[in-house]
């Protein structure tokens, strides 16, 4: 008996360096299946081995008298029997740990690469836009003072927003609203007669959280593709319901959607992925042509119940 | 005095450098226009010295604008953002303004135009009585894709029909136009500018060497190293054009 426990000992300490220096826990199971098959029966034929030596050395066998290969696959099979489910224990712990660690990691990895993406696509007001909103004024200060004097104070709003965004998953809709409202009054001293702008907006959608600079960077891209593009300018208007379970935004302008959106696309392909990280897959984002010279776009975001 | 039309699609932005510019009084503003198709109506009946130009305008850019002209302008670019400077930096404009434009910029764009003007004074060029007859001082404005060139007649050495299309064939571009190689000969100066063959139209002052070649024709190599065949047809009224 001690002789059994003493060389099990030994030799599934053996076993047990040869599976960590050749890293076999690491590997799936179909992988590591065949290479424990292996490492187990030969591990048992060594332990069986030990054991006949050790019992003829010893002479504590004398009443089996028996063949050596029957007496071989008996004490085999016995030592199986104690290192089959050793292995087992020892693998099922070691995968374990180890896949769920790397599943932390990939977790981890995951939350780094969603704030990155965030804060890539939250940085992102048109330096075009404040040069030219600067020219605008500069022109005002003399023609309409008044005029310019609230320019800046917009031109303020939107600066000092865009910089909180960076800082910020979600804004009420009402905060957002009024940021694209200082946009377009800006977008007006610019466009002048050719930006007419309509508001249709349901009271009760003004508290429910968007991604902030989303609307805004949506009616910039109205006007970037659409408005200025056309000769006798045109039409913006922004619509926001509830529309199901679903806060619905539209953004309506004239213009054609460009066929390759890639080149500038940057907005709205990240506007999907943006919606989609913050409120799930639920949240959507598309654009098309609705009917002649008109564009329009449309967020929906899930309406959270619990809220 | 140094005629000027401004050519911007937003009203505030013309008056404000309508009104730096009164700092300059050597330049009149003769003009405005809001958008391309304003500005080459503008351009073609007033024929301007200098255009302050927008790039970015509803319809058509400046640039498609420019490329559409017969002949260009003296061109300062205007631009909020200078993601079309540099590209009008690659098209030897001769300057470009960043929107708000600070006067000491203006001043130096300005004065950079007077250096042009000193090298090559305007009053210099042989006025054609034909005003529609480019010279070989006028620029034209060619733009390939992306690409935009300003360049002088007398830098080109050869045009070339490619279907509807002519290359334009000046120091190492070779930028497609879209016009045809007989209404460019109309076009053309026909002392500078000779129809070789069907396909060829060369800078008689860009050719490197002269050789006889088959049926009492002529081979011309060109300074960029083209070999471009004279017709026999054509041989006859070369020869007799050289001689003079």
């Amino acid at each position: 008996m001690m002789v059994t426990v003493l060389t099990g000992i030994l030799v599934t300490h053996v076993f047990r360096e040869v599976i960590r220096r050749s890293g076999w826990a690491l590997l799936s199971v179909e992988k590591a299946l065949p290479k424990f098959l292996i490492g187990i029966v030969l591990v048992c034929i060594t332990d069986g081995l030990i054991r006949i030596g050790l019992a003829d050395a010893l002479n504590l066998a004398s009443h089996y008298k028996t063949e050596f290969m029957p007496r071989l696959l008996t004490v085999t099979a016995d030592t199986g029997v104690m290192i089959v489910p050793w292995t087992l224990i020892y693998y099922l712990y070691h995968y374990i740990q180890i896949s769920s660690k790397q599943q932390l990691d990939t977790f981890k990895l995951e939350a780094l690469v969603k704030e990155l993406e965030l804060k890539t696509i939250k940085a992102h007001i048109n330096p075009h836009f404040i040069f030219n909103a600067l020219n605008s004024i500069r022109a005002l200060i003399d023609e309409n003072p008044a005029r310019a004097r609230t320019a800046i104070t917009e031109l303020s709003n939107i600066l000092r927003s865009s910089m909180q965004a960076e800082k910020l998953e979600t804004v009420t809709f009402e905060k957002e609203l009024n940021i694209v409202k200082d946009y377009l009054a800006l977008e007006h001293i610019r466009f002048e007669d050719r930006l007419q702008v309509e508001y249709e907006i349901d009271e009760d959608t003004l508290d429910q959280p968007i991604p902030p600079m989303m609307l805004q960077t949506l009616v910039e891209n109205a006007i970037k593709h659409g408005i200025s593009r056309q000769v006798e300018g045109g039409k913006v208007r922004i619509v926001s319901d509830f529309k199901d379970d679903y806060h619905e935004l539209v953004i309506l302008n004239t213009g054609v959607l460009n066929g390759n959106r890639n080149s500038d696309g940057f907005g709205l392909a990240s506007t999907k992925n943006r919606l989609q990280l913050l409120f799930g897959q639920k949240a959507n984002f598309d654009i098309r042509e609705v009917n002649d010279n008109t564009v329009e776009a449309r967020v929906l975001i899930p309406v959270d119940m619990s809220k | 005095m140094i005629r000027a039309i401004i050519i911007d699609d937003e009203r505030l932005a013309r008056n404000e450098l309508k009104k730096l510019l009164l700092d300059f009084p050597e330049i009149e503003v003769i003009a405005e226009a809001a958008n391309a198709a304003e500005g080459i109506e503008r351009i073609d009946s007033l024929n301007p010295d200098l255009i302050f130009l927008d790039i970015q305008m509803p319809g058509k850019t400046g640039f498609d604008m420019l490329s559409e002209l017969e002949r260009a302008p003296n061109v300062i670019f205007t631009t909020a953002y200078d993601e079309y400077a540099l590209k009008a930096f690659e098209v030897n404009a001769l300057d470009y303004l960043l929107k708000p434009v600070e006067p000491k910029r203006l001043a130096d764009a300005l004065q950079k135009l007077q250096l042009e003007e000193d090298k090559e004074p305007l009053s210099d060029h042989p006025i054609s009585i034909n005003r529609s007859i480019l010279n070989e001082h006028d620029q034209v404005f060619v733009k390939d894709g992306e690409r935009c060139w300003f360049v002088k007649l007398s830098d080109i050495r050869l045009f070339e029909s490619v279907g509807n299309y002519a290359k334009v064939y000046f120091g190492p571009n070779k930028p497609l136009i879209l016009k045809s190689l007989n209404a460019l000969e109309e076009r053309l100066d026909e002392k500078v500018f000779f129809r070789a063959n069907r396909k060829h139209i060369v800078n008689l002052r860009l050719i490197e060497k002269i050789e006889p070649y088959f049926n009492g024709g002529l081979l011309l190599e060109m300074k960029g190293g083209e070999k471009i065949e004279v017709s026999r047809r054509q041989t006859v009224k070369f020869k007799e054009m050289m001689s003079l």
